[in-house]
């Protein structure tokens, strides 16, 4: 033992060993830790140097608006015989070769590499909406009965152990689910029952088949509300749960049934939370792929979903005919199958040959997907942490 | 309740006891409401029963349908063409062996002579490249109708001189090339004009050089090469009887399945014949099904014909066999390089074994009989035992799980050994050590992860970690690495590390919670007893959060085995058993998974066939593998449940 200065512990070993030991575990721990972080922004910071040259340019508005705002469509460019290349859609090209004549070399056409991504935008903006309509109204209400009226048992044990594995079966296997119950069996007033229909019931002047509802909007929403109804209901009864008891026991105690209690004095205090963290389902809605990818993503469509044919009215045809043409075609947008942004990312990364055009395109998309699906994150987290301060019981 | 102004006053008693309850169809209105939201409940539990129903109706028929078709498959002889056909495949590997072997021993010899002739080849390419356009046009004013004036022309042969020049000129010239003859390779590209047909001189003299170092090293490993080709040939006697079988058994099964298509047409012609009510639709239908009638198939004769020349297919056998092991034994013991005498003694031992192959399938060619019945647990065994994910053949498909399974297995156990290191030590960090300040930044991050969508990640797993991976395996003091260098971008170890970043989120928040669970009194006694807080850290919080820790590794193995989008895009998709006999470098070759040969096939198959149905299956073990992980890591999280302090 070293002599040490007097107003040490004179009882203490000598420690130096062990605090190094201690230093150097500290150490390899934090290094560990930090690894994750370093790589995630690396990530990140990858896609936002070769993505935002494309959402973005350095002239006014400074947003690649043509990026934002057109449908996807095939990138047709043209080399002249000085070198230079000419990029253009199917429209631009046979002007485009006729003015350049003799001087006209080669033209390349790379599929869903040009126009925007309005269409898988619209598309994606569908099904999150609804799909987080399904799963609010059914989680919520799911939430209420386990916070507010469940008692322990056989049934809240079947409900609860429901809800873990729901949470832990494979999205493909959702989309196989999909398929089978929404695209192919889902019940749908017909007047023509379709051959495969598995049960018809005659309703006098329609008929209520099962016979699916084909690859749309609908089937893709509900599906995508299973995939995300657990994050759902574990969110909402997390903040009924946080709306403090003495609540309940003063509203019950001035004599308001149990509902009158829920209704009055603990929604109101949870649904800016219920809100807030179904913001994080939205995101897992919009970024699942193997989901829609049977039951309403399309690889290309020339439309936006509201854009149909419909048969031109007569001049004189009567306010109610065009009222019924409007409904028809807002209904419409429903019954379509769309373009999906994380499908389309999928299709250029796995079904088209890889080049600097097709390359533009991918990393473009994935920027502006990952931006949406990133801030809609964020705004959840911070949004909590807003209400976490507001209301403090 | 205005009970003042009856005229007589009821009871207290009553009064409080008095139902104001209103009801709905004689319901209590509170009570409905509770169903209401009780019914939302049990949401979950029936989409898991709707799950299993859809999943099994799909499915459930699969077994029946491909009982049917192997049943075909062994009637109409194609069974019995496979006995022989399968060992045989053996001889690719054996011979690509050899070729190898023989390539790598010739190298030692004309290696440089070929890598100048290559380097010069490519070298000319590239100012071919550079002076497309001038050389464009200029050939397409030589072929104009009628020419162009010769001062035009004059000008574009200056402008693909110059360019030609100025190109040869930028060129690196590799080091296998001397002063002299790099200065000669220039001025002949300089030189290049569309008219020339015939190879610069130099390019002319490297081709000789290589042509004549070539024939040396063959007649130095004339051994060898006689061996190589004797073996590569021995296949074809054999392969040509085999292959008239083939071809007969395929006209039987093609004319069967024809035969049942029309047999189903007709039976369900005629059910709705039978169904319809109106007269003359009947009539039509019954004609049409008439008219659907077709021509049983006569398997037994068919196949008759097949095993009558079961002895003559054994002959040949025989004769291969013996032809092989001659072979086996020229083989050299010699050969130009370490791997190349390497090669040649795996393929010396292994053609014995081969040849023993061969026999033994011969043999049992009388034991085959073409009616034995495909029994169902066969056809059991034939799915989750199957070595082979065959469809679209032309000649059989095999629906066989296990290269699937072996895939996303490997492919869940490299992200599984990645990541619970990774997000463990992250979890006591951020727990037990980390300021709030650091906190603050760590946690956000590592839950930011994942909001990312999983399809992006698999683009980055194409567009970055890919390349990444291969610079890094052509590092040359890498090289002790198994498998390296890579020869695939897209592979299992590629798909395991983008999992395993996608599951470090689910693993470090619940380990994180498991950690925070730990009751306060154990880390208060580990401190009093005059513990470190490394001490207390790792033999007192981490042992009593274990259970935590373990069900939360489970989790996330759960979430990898069911990912989808990832090892779609980047595990490689090649539907094979990966090749263990590779060694730990295995973890570098492609493979396909469960969950993505279902998002891949899905799409483009018709509904009910039984490609479709197998897909489905193949749903049906996901699922429970789910339901089984999911329940494995609650019965963990319960199994080491610390004493609660």
């Amino acid at each position: 033992m070293t002599p040490s200065p007097s107003n040490d512990n004179p009882f203490a070993g000598d420690n130096s060993g062990i605090q190094k030991r201690e230093t150097a575990a500290r150490w390899a721990l934090r290094v560990g830790s930090y690894i994750v972080v370093l790589i995630t922004l690396a990530i990140m910071l990858h896609i936002f140097t070769k993505g935002a040259p494309v959402a973005f340019q350095s002239k006014w508005p400074f947003v690649n608006t043509k990026f934002l705002t057109e449908l996807p469509a095939t990138l047709h460019v043209i080399e002249d015989q000085q070198g230079n290349h000419i990029e253009t859609d199917v429209n631009g090209a046979d002007a485009i070769k006729k003015q350049l004549g003799d001087n006209f070399r080669a033209e390349k056409t790379i599929s869903y590499s040009g126009g925007g991504i309005l269409g898988p935008i619209i598309g994606t903006a569908l099904l999150v909406i609804v799909s987080v309509g399904v799963a609010l109204f059914l989680g919520v209400a799911c939430a209420i009965y386990l916070s507010e009226y469940a008692k322990h048992g056989k049934f809240l044990e079947m409900v609860r152990l429901a809800i873990l594995n729901l949470a832990g079966v494979p999205s493909v296997v959702f989309g196989l689910f999909g398929l089978g119950a929404f695209v192919l069996t889902a019940p749908k007033f017909v007047s023509v029952v379709a051959e495969r229909s598995v049960l018809a019931i005659p309703l006098g002047f329609t008929t209520l088949s099962f016979e699916g509802w084909d690859t749309c909007v609908l089937s893709g929403g509900f599906t995508l509300a299973f995939v995300i109804l657990p994050v759902i209901i574990t969110a909402s009864e997390q903040c009924l749960q946080a709306v403090p008891q003495g609540f309940r026991e003063t509203s019950m105690a001035l004599g308001a049934t149990r509902w009158q209690t829920i209704r009055y004095s603990v929604l109101p205090f949870a649904t800016p939370g219920i809100l807030t963290s179904s913001i994080l389902g939205i995101a897992r809605a919009a970024g699942e792929t193997a989901p829609i990818m049977f039951t309403a993503a399309l690889a290309f469509k020339d439309k936006l979903p509201w854009q149909k044919d419909m048969p031109p009215l007569p001049v004189d045809a009567s306010i109610f005919a065009h009222w019924e043409q409007s409904v028809s075609r807002f209904l419409g947008i429903f019954t379509e199958s769309v373009q999906a942004l994380p499908y389309h990312i999928y299709t250029l990364a796995a079904k088209i040959p890889q080049n600097e055009y097709a390359e533009r395109a991918q990393y473009g998309s994935v920027f502006v997907f990952l931006v949406l699906v990133a801030s809609l994150a964020a705004s959840s987290v911070m949004l909590r942490k807003r209400l976490r301060a507001k209301y403090r019981w | 309740m205005n009970s003042s102004q009856t005229p007589s006053r009821p009871p207290l008693r009553s009064v409080l006891l008095r139902s104001r309850k209103h009801t709905i169809l004689g319901f209590d209105p509170q009570k409905l409401i509770k169903y209401f939201f009780g019914s939302n409940a049990s949401v979950a539990i029936i989409v898991l029963v709707l799950i299993m129903v859809f999943l099994m109706r799909e499915g459930v028929d699969f077994l029946p349908t491909y009982q049917r078709e192997l049943q075909t498959y062994r009637r109409a002889g194609l069974e019995f063409c496979d006995i022989i056909d399968q060992p045989l495949q053996r001889n690719q590997a054996l011979s690509s062996s050899l070729r190898q072997a023989l390539s790598a021993s010739l190298e030692t010899l004309s290696k440089t002579a070929r890598d100048r002739r290559d380097a010069a080849f490519q070298l000319k390419r590239q100012v071919e490249d550079k002076t497309a356009r001038p050389r464009e046009s200029l050939t397409q004013a030589l072929e104009k109708t009628p020419p162009p004036a010769p001062d035009q022309i004059e000008v574009l042969r200056r402008e693909l001189k110059e360019a030609a020049t100025s190109a040869a000129k930028s060129l690196e010239y590799p080091d296998l090339f001397t002063a002299a003859e790099r200065e000669q390779l220039q001025r002949e590209f300089a030189a290049l004009t569309p008219e020339s047909t015939d190879m610069p001189p130099l390019l002319q003299a490297l081709v000789a050089e290589f042509s004549a170092k070539d024939r040396e090293a063959r007649t130095k490993f004339a051994a060898l090469v006689t061996a190589q080709e004797e073996f590569e040939e021995a296949t074809e006697p054999l392969q040509e009887v085999l292959d008239e079988l083939k071809a007969k058994a395929l006209e039987t099964k093609e004319k069967a399945v024809e035969f049942e298509a029309l047999e189903t047409n007709r039976l369900r012609l005629l059910e709705a014949a039978a169904k319809e009510t109106d007269a003359e639709e009947k009539a039509s239908l019954t004609k049409e099904a008439e008219a659907s009638v077709a021509e049983p198939v006569n398997m037994e004769e068919r196949t008759k014909e097949i095993t009558e020349r079961t002895a003559e297919l054994r002959e040949q056998v025989e004769k291969y066999a013996g032809v092989v092991e001659k072979a086996a034994a020229e083989l050299p013991q010699e050969a130009g390089t370490e791997a190349a005498r390497r090669l040649i003694n795996e393929v010396r031992a292994d053609i014995p074994a081969h040849a023993r192959e061969m026999r033994a399938a011969a043999a049992r060619l009388d034991g085959w009989r073409w009616d034995k019945p495909v029994s169902i647990f066969s056809v059991i065994g034939a799915f989750f035992f199957g070595t082979q994910w065959i469809t679209n053949s032309s000649w059989q498909d095999f629906f066989g799980f296990v290269p699937l399974l072996t895939g996303s297995l490997v492919i869940a156990a490299i992200a599984i050994v990645i990541a619970t290191p990774v997000s463990v030590v992250a979890a006591i960090y951020t727990n037990q050590f980390a300021s709030d300040r650091e906190k603050e930044i760590i946690k956000p991050i590592i839950e930011f992860i994942q909001a990312i969508p999983s399809v992006v990640l698999g683009f980055i797993g194409i567009s970055l970690v890919g390349n990444l991976i291969k610079d890094v395996s052509e590092w040359s003091w890498l090289q002790w690495v198994p498998g390296f260098p890579i020869q695939e971008r897209l592979n299992m170890f590629n798909a395991g590390c983008l999992l395993a970043f996608m599951a470090v989120p689910t693993m470090f928040s619940l380990s994180e919670d498991a950690l925070n669970n730990v009751p306060r009194a154990y880390i208060d006694a580990s401190d009093a007893l005059g513990a470190t807080k490394l001490q207390t850290v790792f033999r007192v919080i981490v042992p009593a959060g274990i259970s935590g820790i373990l069900s939360a590794i489970l989790l996330g193995l759960g979430r990898v085995v069911g990912e989808t989008m990832v090892v779609l895009l980047v595990a490689g998709n090649r539907i094979a058993i990966p090749d263990f006999s590779a060694g730990p470098g295995v973890i570098f070759h492609p493979a396909h998974t469960l969950t993505g040969i279902i998002a891949q096939e899905l799409g483009e198959v018709s509904r009910g066939s039984s490609h479709w149905q197998a897909l489905f299956m193949v749903g049906i073990v996901l699922f429970a593998i789910s339901l089984l992980v999911n329940w494995c890591a609650r019965a963990v999280a319960r199994r080491f449940e610390p004493h609660k302090a």
